[in-house]
């Protein structure tokens, strides 16, 4: 895709197809902290794009700008470079009606819980109903739910005070998700719950983005949560080292573990090397590589199918017919040579790339590197 | 509106912690009594100022354009009551003598001081209907005889030490009126003020024989202090006083019985320190609870700046906080307002025992504080919402 920004293959823009609702879509985006000499930036050119009902874990060590990004996403605070579009609204330049329209469809979870200690469990989380306009029936018998489903039905009239730690926080998830948000922001949700209520919020949190196409974005440090996760994405320093479609990524792996050169590597290595593959589309017809080229990029097809036509004096023969998980393009790589085949497209097809050099590096690391080189040449005439 | 149908916030706030309540009433309603105290004694000055009016009976008053109050001896000339009396719908016009430099009273009874005190005496003509006072009306026949009057019973008692209780014994002490021999034949009930210490009430003869100097040439009921109008059975007060100021000479100023009043007050309040000082009373008690409710709300809001960021995030707007404030701040007046009106009342009652004031909690005074005590409220509220609309959200990640 010349003239355009190369897009990782593990950010799974293609598998719902390019069109897929986005949530939130954030470009270009700096920040800063401070003014004239202090200014200090926090957000370096932040690029992330986050659908519909996806649940995405930030990571980062604390002072990598993940809660600033969060605090921007949740119209906390003001966009100064960049775009940030939240549920199709864009905030660079958003009027303050604009933000509070928009925040009435964003639940927050805190850190801290935040509750009025002078209102009852079922009276704090009716004041989010209660600024959604929920008809009084419809929010009476949700704020029941949820504090039911969150192990608080025979405490819905309870006080703070008589609450523990993990019951207020648990009340306070259920206030920041009563007005069924379309955008749930969540800082270390389940940081004050043991580990049983912890599991039960994000069960939670998967029904409401399975049912309710509710998109959350949260902050943990929680490791015993990262499964639920549709994507991670790590922050360091103020940029986005990874974004990583967590069910895209088990896919690349899978494919790249029938390429024999790296069936033998550990999950760990195929997950760097399925963060180091860059995606490519083609339309039917398209020439991918043509024989005679040098060869710079090994090529696993992640849908469509292509042929593969070897031209030999002058005559044009399909030898082959490649589909989704094959590969192909390693030859020229391993052996330093010109592409030995031409690949043409034959329906919409996805690639998933990896650079030559990346590509060298992993084998280097396989043990078995030279047998299976030897293998694969073999199998391979 | 909101605060009823949805989650009442502000009254929660306000009362979830009762110390903390206690503490605010107390401090509001001190500041209520503040206010009640300062506004029950300036009514009551200002009554005692005006209690001579209040005792005048009449619909019309004629004053000398030069009286700018009624303890200030500028006199005019009794044609013109004649004048006055002669107006289409006036029944009836009387003059109305009184004396304050050269009136002293000397009390010869043995061991007081023996000294004269000055005493305001009040002149009129016995068959002129007057002075309301029935005890006053009662005695009348005594004040024909020479030398007799008529005193105060609230007359400073430092000065003037007669046996008031006594009618006998007070008939019997003797006493000198301008270096003349009186006789205290009764007593009636008016009240001092801050320009006189005492009263005497006369028939206009005795008065002049005690005041011959008034004029230097002529009789001294020639020249009048106060001329007092009655109209005419359904005739309007107003309408009439109108015709008099048309055709009496300019010399005088006519005033119905409320211009009179308020002009008297006006000069009080506005040209005196008094009405300076009891402004200032107010406006401390205004300060003193404008603070105690900044501070109770204050602390209330600095105390829930996460719960007021969270709803901020939530998408509450600058609106809902202003009206939430200015609800919890009108809440906390009226909760203020009640025990401190039942305070100042039962006060009332006790200063009104102890001072001989005329301590009353009227609907104006009671209306005046809640007002002040809304505003005072209010006021605070407005000063503190800037903490609350200054809550930043981002602070709670």
């Amino acid at each position: 895709m010349p003239g355009t920004k190369p897009i990782p293959a593990t950010s799974g823009v293609f598998t719902d197809g390019r069109q897929a609702p986005k949530s939130i879509k954030v470009s270009k985006l700096n920040h800063y902290f401070g003014e004239g000499e202090l200014r200090k930036q926090a957000l370096y050119d932040n690029n992330l794009e986050v659908k519909r009902g996806e649940i995405v874990i930030m990571t980062g060590p604390s002072g990598s700008g993940k809660t600033t990004l969060l605090t921007l996403i949740g119209t906390l605070r003001t966009v100064q470079e960049g775009s940030l579009k939240v549920l199709g609204q864009e905030l660079h330049g958003a009027t303050r009606d604009d933000v509070v329209r928009l925040r009435r469809e964003l639940g927050f979870i805190f850190q801290a819980h935040n509750l009025f200690e002078s209102l009852t469990a079922y009276q704090n989380v009716n004041m989010a109903a209660e600024l959604a306009g929920m008809d009084r029936k419809v929010a009476n018998d949700r704020i029941e739910y949820l504090l039911a489903r969150l192990g608080l039905g025979h405490r819905i009239h309870y006080k703070p005070k008589s609450l523990s730690g993990g019951q207020k926080q648990r009340v306070a998830i259920a206030r920041g998700l009563v007005h069924q948000p379309k955008l749930v922001l969540a800082d270390e949700p389940t940081a004050a719950l043991d580990e049983k209520s912890g599991r039960e919020v994000v069960t939670l949190f998967q029904e409401l983005a399975r049912d309710e196409g509710c998109t959350i974005v949260m902050v943990t440090h929680d490791n015993r949560i990262l499964d639920v996760a549709d994507r991670i994405v790590n922050m360091v320093d103020g940029r986005i080292r990874s974004d990583v479609a967590v069910h895209e990524t088990s896919v690349i792996c899978e494919f790249l573990r029938q390429f024999p050169l790296f069936a033998d590597l550990q999950t760990s290595t195929l997950s760097e090397v399925a963060d180091k593959m860059m995606v490519e589309d083609a339309e039917p017809g398209d020439v991918v590589i043509r024989q005679g080229d040098p060869g710079e990029l090994f090529y696993l097809i992640r849908s469509g199918h292509v042929d593969v036509i070897v031209e030999h004096d002058g005559d044009k023969k399909k030898v082959a017919e490649l589909g989704e998980g094959q590969y192909f393009g390693e030859a020229a790589l391993l052996r330093d040579e010109p592409r030995n085949a031409t690949i043409v497209a034959r329906s919409k097809c996805v690639f998933y790339t990896l650079g030559k050099a990346d590509f060298k590096d992993v084998l280097a690391r396989s043990k078995s590197f030279v047998e299976e080189l030897r293998t694969v040449l073999a199998s391979r005439t | 509106m909101p605060l009823i149908t949805r989650t009442p916030l502000a009254w929660k706030n306000l009362t979830h912690d009762w110390r903390r309540l206690a503490v605010a009433v107390a401090g509001i309603g001190f500041a209520v009594l503040l206010m009640f105290t300062q506004v029950g004694f300036q009514n009551a000055l200002f009554d005692s100022q005006v209690k001579l009016i209040d005792d005048l009976e009449g619909d019309v008053f004629l004053v000398s354009r030069a009286k700018y109050t009624l303890a200030a001896e500028k006199r005019f000339p009794i044609e013109l009551i004649n004048q006055a009396r002669a107006c289409p719908g006036v029944l009836d016009a009387f003059p109305l003598y009184s004396e304050l430099t050269l009136s002293r009273l000397k009390n010869l009874q043995q061991g007081s001081s023996r000294k004269a005190y000055p005493i305001r005496s009040i002149g009129f003509h016995l068959e002129d209907q007057i002075l309301r006072s029935p005890e006053i009306k009662a005695q009348l026949p005594k004040l024909r005889a020479s030398n007799t009057a008529l005193i105060d019973v609230r007359s400073k008692p430092e000065n003037f030490d007669f046996p008031l209780e006594d009618p006998q014994a007070l008939a019997a002490a003797p006493a000198e009126l301008a270096d003349r021999r009186v006789t205290l034949v009764g007593t009636f009930d008016m009240g001092a003020d801050f320009a006189h210490d005492g009263n005497l009430v006369m028939s206009a003869e005795n008065f002049a024989n005690y005041f011959p100097q008034r004029q230097a040439f002529g009789d001294p009921l020639a020249v009048v202090d106060l001329g007092i109008v009655r109209v005419q059975g359904g005739a309007d007060a107003d309408a009439v006083r109108d015709t008099i100021d048309q055709i009496v000479d300019d010399q005088v100023f006519v005033f119905t019985r409320s211009q009179f009043r308020n002009q008297e007050i006006k000069f009080w309040d506005d040209s005196t320190p008094i009405g300076i000082v009891f402004n200032a009373g107010k406006i401390i008690g205004f300060v003193v609870g404008m603070v105690i409710c900044y501070q109770v709300i204050y602390s209330d809001i600095a105390d829930h700046m996460p719960e007021f960021a969270t709803l901020k995030a939530m998408g509450y707007s600058a609106g809902y906080f202003l009206r939430l404030i200015v609800a919890e701040a009108l809440l906390l007046s009226i909760i203020g307002y009640v025990p401190g009106l039942a305070v100042s009342a039962a006060l009332y009652g006790v200063l009104a025992d102890a001072t001989g004031l005329l301590l009353r909690m009227t609907p104006q005074s009671m209306a005046l504080v809640l007002g002040l005590t809304i505003a005072m409220c209010i006021a605070s509220g407005l000063l503190a919402v800037r903490k609350l609309l200054a809550a930043d959200p981002a602070s709670l990640f």
